[in-house]
Order: C-alpha cells, then structure tokens, then sequence
C-alpha cells in the first residue's frame, strides 16, 4: 500500500481520534441546536394554530406566541377589540418561557382568563376540574404522562406551589396554564398580557375582521392562527439568527481543530515533506495528499458526529421535556460543514509546507 | 567507438548563501561534466560546497549564476515549478539517513515513488520494479517496514526508490554515511551493478576512499571549486 494518507491516519490513531472528535463537536452543534430550535418552534406552532381563536392581537415587535417572555400589551385592549365589528370573544394570554423545574430545557406556562379563554377555544376538562383559585394550575396530558404529574399533585412556578386541578384536552398553547391575575402578581405585571386571542362571528371573514382591529387599534399587528405554524417552521428572525450563529460556531470549531491537527502534523512531517519533494511531488500534489487526509478525518468526524447527534436526540427527547427535529436537510448540511471546514482548515497548513524549500525541509529534524 | 552522450554540465557554477549581513561563496565557479552512465565520485572536506552542488543538481536550489545542463536542459533558468518537473522525470536522489516515510512497508515507499513519477499516468513498473528488487535483493523484505529492516536493508530501498521511473541521473549524498562497514560494502556493490547493468548514471559524495574507490571518476572539491 502506498497511501500515505491511510498510513498517517492509522499510524496517529490518538491525533486522527481528536481531529475527528473536534469535527463531530461541530456536527452534533449544527444537528441538535438546529434541530432543537427548529423542534421547539414546530411544536409550539402547531399548539398555537390548533387554539381555534382565528386571530391573534399583539405588539408589532412580536412575533407570535412564544416569541416573548414579556408581558408587554396592556389587558385593556381586551375590551376595545371586543367592540370592533365582527369580533365574537376575545381573550388576554400571558405567556411565559422558564427554565424546566424537573429537567434541562425550558416550558411555557401561560396565564389565561378560564371563561373568556374557553370562549375563544375549544378548551375542555377531562379529568378533575377547572381552574376556579390563583393556586390552581390545569396542565395537559402530555406534560401528565411526561412529568407523572397527576390531579392534586403540586407543582413549583415562579417559586410559588400550585395545585393541578385538571387536566384539559386538546394540546393547545402551552401546556401548563395558570389564572392570567396569578402571573401578573407573580411577574410584577398588573393589568398586562402577552396577547389577545379573537374569535371571529360566523359570516365574517377573518381578513376582514383583521382589517376592521387594525383600523380600531392602529400600529398594532394581527397574526392568523391558521398561518402561525407555516410561520413557525419558516423561524422566526430571532432564530434564524441563532441558527447561523450555531452554524458559523460549528464551522469555526471544525476549521480550528482541523487546521491546528494538520498544522502539527505536518511540523512533525516536514522531513517527509522534504522528501516528497526531492522524489520531485508537485506543489499541487502535497496539496492534495493533505487535503485528502483532511476529507478524510472530516468524514470520520460527520459520521462520530452522526451518531453522537442521534444518540444525543434520544437521550435528551427521553429525559427532558425538549423537543429536537433531525430533518434531512440540516443532517445535509452539517455534513457539509464539517467536510468543508476540514477541507479548508488544512488547505492554510497545505499550501504553506507545499512552498517549503525542499533544502531546508530536509535538513529538519 | 561510440561517443559518451553528456548527461550533466555545469558552467562556471556560482552559490552565494547571504547569512545575515554576510555574503558566504559556497560555490565558487564550478564547471564540471558528467556522461551518461559514469559513476562519479565527489570528495572534499565538509563546508566544502558538495551538498551544495548535490541540491543544485536535483534541482532542489537555484545557483545564484552559472548553468546546470540536464540532458540539455538549463536547470539554472527554470522555474521552481518547471525544476519539480525535471527532478520527478529525471533525477533519483538517496541520502545518508534514508529518508524513508515510516508508516509505510518498504514495497509502500517504493510505489509512493512510482506514483509521484507517474504523475497520474498510469505505467507497468511491474518488470523494471522486480528486476531492480532482484538485484537489491529485497524481494523477501517489501512488506516491512522501515524500523524493521536493518540500516543496509532501508539503504537499499532508497536507492530502489530512486530508481523508480528511469532516472537519467542518481544523485546519492553519503549513501554508506550511517553504515557499518559490511553494509556499506554490499551498497556499494549494489550501487556498481546498478551502474554496470542498467548504465545508470551515478553522482555519489563521499568521504570515504574506499567507497570512491569503485566509482569510474573521483571529483575533489575544496573552498567551492573543482580542484582535481
């Protein structure tokens, strides 16, 4: 066998194993950071266009539910949007992302008015009762069965303890909900939501009732609830960004670690490099002889980071209440990010040893 | 008879290393000329300016004037890319430590070689490979690898190295530098057949008498120049 590359590659198992690592470290950011934000979103979509509300009120630096952990709209538009023609029922929501009480990850807890909140969705009790007292919290099945938390149980929400009363179907808007009076008392805002739920009367088009809340209430934005999941699974802008940064992370860590592994590799191989030339290698050729090392340890690190990812997304989905997407376009393009960063975090150590006076690189020891 | 067909010519070789401020003469005015399948020697004490001479020959430095003829060639006004060139198609070089890569079998280096002076083309070395094997008396040890073979047995995979794709010129720099003296015996005879009967063109330094000793022509060199 002549290849040089296989033979670096196994002869330095411990140098291949850690630039491969730092390769998989980059992969397994992409797959789970994008894959849990996207997870996330898609989930909290799809519980918030199941609402049956059709149009949601909100600031216009708000992106849609979940977006925000502010109670940033006074509750008194409640009332101005139940005048406006068209409008059947509204309903003030304060939501609220905070860190997992029983687990890594976060959980959205809202704050709703019961009455008004049951007229504007489908909302129903199928076990215990409703919520009637501000210790009182209702919570849906899922979160039951995930956190084994059944009717009567307490649990601990802005380091007060609440009481499950019922449980309530279908999976709508976050999964614990608490009296709307209650989380303002506890976040210090009186008389403010998050958003507004409307419901619209039969014959009344949505996009009219729309027109008609914005021409009430202008410089405000109305969202449908028909549209928040297509709106979701887009991203919104705040994790797009995030997005990017995760990938420019993960491209940065594989180029360092490739760059520093070839770098040291290639000090350690200068004579070799000496003497690749005077057999008379070309520039182009000890390019490429470590570009392929580098394509090599770049594909061992997609597929470690592969199954890291993987292993990870089941470890983290069964012991967390996260939710992480591995869609095919991102496992896609994390391989690509860790092949091209390889590839270009040793093209720099390539071509600087491919100019070395072959004289001087012999002489190394 | 038949007239020797000239192989290397330097004219009036000049090298002048620049050591900080100092300008040092490593070679100053060489003219010498070599015909295809001699076998010379080249002698003189160190910091005399033979390694020097060696480099230049390979193509591996540039003289700062003068001109180096390979098979008609003027090494001395090509570019670094166009010397790369001439030295993967022309020039075989062994050295005193080997230079073998490690991590590959002796048959491994031997073939990295091939490749290199294939140069993407594919060619059957398969014959000359095996003949040369043959001769070198390797053929038992091709699979193993440079720190299990002995200083004589890594020697003579260098130098099977170097004569992969039909080198018009061997440039061996103390080839028999690192041996005991029974191994630098059976290299130096290997080295003489492969110049009897393959009429390779051997340009050898040395110290040592004895190993010019089988060489057809013994250059001297002294202070940068010919002297003998």
């Amino acid at each position: 066998m002549d290849s040089l590359v296989m033979a670096n590659l196994s002869q330095r198992p411990v140098r291949t194993i850690i630039s491969a690592v730092g390769v998989a470290l980059g992969i397994v950011l992409v797959i789970l950071m994008v894959g849990l934000s996207h997870g996330m979103l898609q989930e909290q979509g799809r519980r918030n266009s199941n609402v049956g509300a059709e149009i949601l009120f909100t600031r216009p630096n708000n992106y849609g539910p979940g977006t925000s952990s502010v109670l940033s709209l006074p509750v008194q538009y409640a009332p101005e949007i139940s005048k406006v023609s068209g409008v059947q029922a509204v309903s003030p929501i304060g939501q609220y992302l905070k860190p997992s009480n029983q687990s890594f990850g976060m959980e959205m807890v809202e704050g709703v008015d019961i009455e008004s909140y049951q007229k504007v969705t489908n909302l129903s009790i199928s076990e215990g009762k409703n919520l009637t007292t501000d210790d009182e919290v209702i919570i849906d099945p899922v979160y039951s069965r995930d956190k084994k938390v059944k009717v009567g149980d307490s649990i601990d929400l802005f380091g007060h303890k609440f009481y499950v009363s019922g449980i309530y179907q279908p999976e709508i808007g976050a999964r614990m909900k608490i009296k709307l009076s209650m989380m303002q008392n506890l976040l210090g805002s009186k008389d403010r939501c998050s958003f507004v739920f409307v419901k619209c009367k039969p014959k009344y088009s949505q996009e009219q009732v729309a027109e008609n809340i914005l021409t009430a209430l202008p410089d405000n934005k109305v969202l449908f609830t028909r549209e928040i999941q297509e709106l979701y699974e887009k991203g919104l802008p705040v994790v797009n960004v995030f997005v990017k940064a995760v990938v420019v992370v993960s491209i940065i860590i594989s180029v360092l670690v490739i760059m520093l592994a070839m770098y040291t590799t290639i000090i350690e191989r200068t004579r070799e490099i000496g003497v690749l030339k005077s057999l008379g290698a070309s520039k182009q050729f000890i390019v490429f002889e470590i570009e392929k090392e580098a394509l090599l340890i770049s594909v061992l690190g997609t597929l470690l980071g592969y199954l890291v990812a993987i292993t990870g997304r089941w470890l983290i989905i069964k012991n967390t209440s996260l939710i992480i997407e591995l869609e095919p376009k991102w496992l896609f393009y994390a391989a690509l990010v860790g092949i091209l960063s390889g590839l270009l975090g040793a093209l720099y150590p390539a071509l600087r040893v491919a100019n070395q006076d072959p004289v001087k690189a012999l002489s190394y020891e | 008879m038949n007239k020797m067909k000239t192989i290397l010519q330097t004219i009036d070789l000049k090298m002048i290393y620049q050591i900080g401020k100092i300008p040092v003469n490593a070679l100053r005015g060489v003219n010498l000329t070599v015909n295809e399948g001699e076998f010379v020697a080249i002698m003189g004490p160190s910091g005399c300016g033979k390694s020097t001479m060696l480099h230049i020959l390979g193509g591996m430095l540039k003289p700062s004037s003068g001109s180096v003829l390979i098979d008609g060639q003027d090494l001395s006004k090509m570019s670094d890319s166009s010397r790369t060139e001439l030295r993967r198609q022309k020039i075989g070089f062994v050295f005193q430590k080997f230079n073998l890569f490690p991590t590959l079998t002796a048959e491994g280096n031997i073939r990295l070689a091939e490749r290199i002076r294939a140069n993407g083309n594919h060619k059957n070395e398969g014959e000359r490979r095996t003949e040369i094997l043959r001769l070198l008396n390797l053929e038992g040890r091709l699979n193993h690898k440079p720190l299990e073979l002995s200083g004589g047995e890594q020697q003579r995979v260098a130098i099977a190295r170097a004569l992969v794709g039909h080198p018009a010129i061997v440039l061996a720099d103390e080839p028999t530098g690192n041996l005991d003296s029974e191994n630098s015996q059976v290299v130096l005879k290997m080295l003489q057949e492969l110049n009897k009967k393959f009429g390779q063109t051997i340009i050898m330094i040395t110290h040592s008498p004895e190993a010019a000793g089988i060489t057809q022509r013994i250059v001297q060199m002294r202070d940068g120049q010919i002297v003998k």
